[in-house]
């Protein structure tokens, strides 16, 4: 009887404490991008048959953790650099296409371990996801990215970019998407529309490619890779949206930002130099729960 | 008053008047006795680097002095760039690579047979779309219009254009007698901006004559640009249904697919109903339609890819016809084979690199609103719309494995109705006899002998569907990878 009475009492405490441990879970952004991009690979898994692609996301996945583990083994271990990990691998599910195994373990092989190798003042230079893409691509000729393979369903772009978003604020990197958008969007809006004289859904069928908007709110606000100061991550993500859009409009460059990211990457220490600011730490990222206290 | 002649509007081109039965590029698929209009355009692309070789099909049936055409182009094309191809080249390259039926026989439970097996190919079909014809007899002075050049090619006239802004080409093509909707300004004037030339063709009716061929043969240019595309908005400019487009793509390296649509694969390798082979046209265009509506009618689709290169001794398996010869593909317009002597019905007459895609997209006005580009990308994967019939043994079965072989028949039956129905969306109120025949031969058996008959778990066939089964696969690996992480970090902590 007694221990009824308890269980009843509990009850009421354990309801309320779901939310809290979900904002506590939420602290560390890294566990939000998990969700936010594992819900996206299995969106595609269910409705844009990527099902056939399973095994090649294993695959991702186990090998970037494991070439984690070995790079962890010969470095300074840190805390959770497993997240990381899984995060450049989901990553690479959902943009790197490739038909073999050998290619998948190479870009995830690639992706990770360019975090170790290319390395500048305690910052990897590369982005690892576009380090995987860049480098299967090139290497293997085996590798590719589908800009249309997510169609142009308007409820998952909307998603896409409000997620986004609540990832970005927490990594304090909503002005690097934000001038992206502003700069490449505003420019092809100008082309397309205001040149050209496109009606608005070609426009808008132009920027709700889910593979732009994966970049806008995944790639190019990762924080190790982008400048540390604002000033800096804005010239700098200025410049990657001038050029991509150059490249897409004019040479017809599909994929023109990720190219584009790729080479602008050694840039960052370079502007790091210039307009000198603290290093991102995840642990410090900001906290929902932070602001009820 | 002056004659006015109609200009075609086609997938690739223009602006089209006319409402008679006809479309631009096109090909019946099913016999003379129905009643759709089971037309589609169909193009050639042809691409390596930057040099582009795109053939169009024409099937205009009405009288040929009101045959006019505009494709717009990336450049002036030289008097060289534009041929007339003969018309075989479509019919061949869409029975090559057309979706196939596939028979299998069962082997019978009583004897040992050696299986084997027979092809079955008919083309595929798709609906045509109406065009509208548009009158106006305007006339302006000053039209910004320049006759970049002119060429008399086989049995067209073709002039090349170029022009400062569209009212001055509506105006220009008005002038000349060519009848344009009046709403083809807002696509025009995109594409003069993007420096495009016009490409309007109509019909030298003394050289049609003198040619002796009693049809319009395809006209097939080439020009050197970085775009991968084909304006498919022109096209839209007056029509009001969606229109179907046959892309048959050849490259060096791989598969072409769409950068700005999903590009996805027709639902293929289904087992489906015997008695579908009396009706596969009218059973394709339905399974086409049903997938193109499942996916949002803005899908791309994946019909064939096979990689044709001299190195790879299978160029189809099944065959529905002997792969393109080198003589075939010079005429498609691929440019970069080498001739060679071995012949053989693997074994290539031609070296090189080859990939052939085939792509059919539904278009309309409301779902693609931007012209399709393409990229060819490195994948060789190869891949046929392919659907299956198993036939029964026929005649009395009298041994023990009967009853067991006439369950298997009855299951399999009723899953090939239940695909049927998921594919077409027919009913199937009226198959009901395709598996009570066997549900009868069932009972019979068991009367004549002992109760025998194979058990079938449901989850068996919940797991004869690849798709489920990979679904439930992989949230299982990955439900495995989030306890492991989870494990991990717990650890670590």
């Amino acid at each position: 009887m007694a221990s009824l009475l308890q269980s009843q009492k509990s009850m009421p405490t354990s309801k309320l404490k779901f939310p809290l441990n979900l904002m506590h879970f939420f602290n560390d952004a890294r566990h939000f991008q998990i969700v936010y991009l594992g819900s996206f690979v299995l969106f595609g898994l269910v409705f844009l048959s990527w099902h056939e692609d399973w095994f090649k996301f294993i695959l991702f996945a186990v090998t970037a953790l494991v070439i984690q583990y070995f790079g962890q083994a010969m470095t300074q271990p840190k805390r959770g650099a497993w997240k990381s990990a899984l995060i450049t691998s989901l990553g690479l599910c959902l943009l790197c296409k490739t038909n073999t195994y050998e290619t998948a373990i190479l870009a995830a092989v690639f992706a990770i371990g360019s975090k170790f190798v290319l390395r500048y003042n305690g910052k990897h230079i590369f982005n690892p996801v576009n380090m995987g893409i860049i480098a299967s691509m090139y290497l293997t000729n085996d590798a590719w990215i589908s800009p249309g393979q997510w169609g142009s369903h308007i409820v998952l772009i909307f998603l896409l970019g409000a997620l986004g978003f609540l990832v970005l604020r927490k990594v304090d990197r909503l002005d690097a998407s934000l001038t992206f958008l502003l700069v490449f969007g505003g420019l092809q809006f100008v082309r397309s529309v205001l040149y050209l004289g496109w009606s608005i859904d070609v426009y808008l069928h132009q920027m709700a490619s889910g593979t732009l908007l994966l970049f806008t709110f995944f790639m190019i606000t990762d924080p190790m890779t982008t400048p540390n100061h604002r000033t800096a991550r804005i010239i700098w993500v200025s410049l990657i949206s001038i050029t991509s859009f150059a490249l897409s409009n004019y040479m017809y460059v599909y994929a023109a930002p990720i190219l584009v990211l790729f080479f602008a990457s050694p840039l960052t220490p370079v502007l790091d130099t210039i307009w000198q600011s603290e290093k991102f730490d995840w642990k410090f990222s900001k906290s929902f729960v932070e602001l009820k206290k | 008053m002056k004659t006015t002649k109609k200009i075609i509007l086609t997938t690739l081109s223009v602006f089209l008047l006319q409402t008679n039965a006809f479309s631009f590029c096109g090909f019946y698929v099913s016999k003379a006795d129905t009643k759709l209009f089971n037309k589609a355009s169909q193009v050639i692309l042809v691409r390596d680097g930057n040099k582009n070789v795109v053939t169009m099909s024409n099937d205009f049936y009405g009288d040929v002095q009101d045959f006019a055409m505009v494709v717009p182009v990336p450049t002036i094309l030289e008097r060289d760039d534009i041929q007339v191809v003969d018309r075989y080249i479509f019919d061949k390259l869409d029975t090559y690579s057309g979706p196939r039926l596939v028979e299998y026989y069962d082997q019978n439970p009583c004897y040992m047979y050696d299986q084997y097996f027979g092809i079955r190919k008919f083309s595929e079909a798709a609906t045509m779309s109406s065009m509208d014809m548009i009158e106006d007899e305007e006339e302006i002075k000053n039209y910004g219009v320049t006759i970049e050049a002119q060429y008399t090619v086989g049995e067209y006239d073709i002039l090349l254009l170029s022009a400062i802004e569209s009212s001055g080409l509506k105006t220009w093509l008005r002038q000349n007698g060519y009848q344009i909707p009046s709403d083809a300004e807002e696509v025009l004037d995109p594409y003069i901006k993007s420096d495009m030339k016009f490409f309007v063709v109509k019909v030298n009716l003394d050289e049609q004559l003198n040619s002796g061929y009693d049809y319009l043969r395809p006209i097939q240019i080439s020009y050197e640009s970085n775009r991968f595309m084909l304006p498919i908005r022109l096209g839209m400019a007056n029509a009001d249904e969606a229109q179907d487009l046959i892309i048959y793509a050849f490259t060096k390296d791989g598969r072409v697919e769409t950068t700005n649509y999903r590009t996805t694969k027709i639902p293929s390798d289904k087992n489906i109903p015997t008695f579908v082979q009396d009706n596969f046209g009218q059973f394709y265009a339905d399974a086409f339609d049903k997938a193109y509506k499942r996916n949002g009618r803005n899908t791309v689709f994946l019909e064939y890819s096979w990689d044709l290169s001299s190195s790879n001794y299978v160029k189809c398996d099944p065959c529905a016809t002997t792969p393109p010869t080198y003589a075939e593909l010079r005429d498609a317009g691929v440019f970069w084979t080498k001739p060679n002597n071995s012949n053989g019905w693997g074994g290539a007459n031609y070296n090189g690199e080859l990939f052939i895609t085939r792509l059919h997209v539904k278009y309309d006005r409301e779902h693609f609103p931007q012209d399709l580009f393409f990229q060819s990308t490195p994948n060789k994967e190869h891949f046929q719309g392919r659907y299956i019939m198993n036939h029964p043994v026929q005649g009395h079965l009298d041994c023990d494995q009967a009853s067991s072989y006439y369950q298997m028949v009855l299951d399999r039956r009723e899953n090939e109705l239940d695909e049927l129905a998921y594919l077409t969306g027919w009913k199937m109120d009226e198959y009901d006899y395709y598996v009570d025949t066997y549900a009868k031969k069932l009972e019979r058996s068991r009367k004549d002998k002992k109760f025998n008959t194979g058990s079938i778990i449901p989850l068996n066939k919940v797991f004869q569907d690849s798709k489920i089964k990979s679904i439930v696969l992989s949230s299982l690996a990955l439900l495995l990878m989030t306890s492991v992480y989870f494990g991990s970090v717990r650890r670590m902590n």
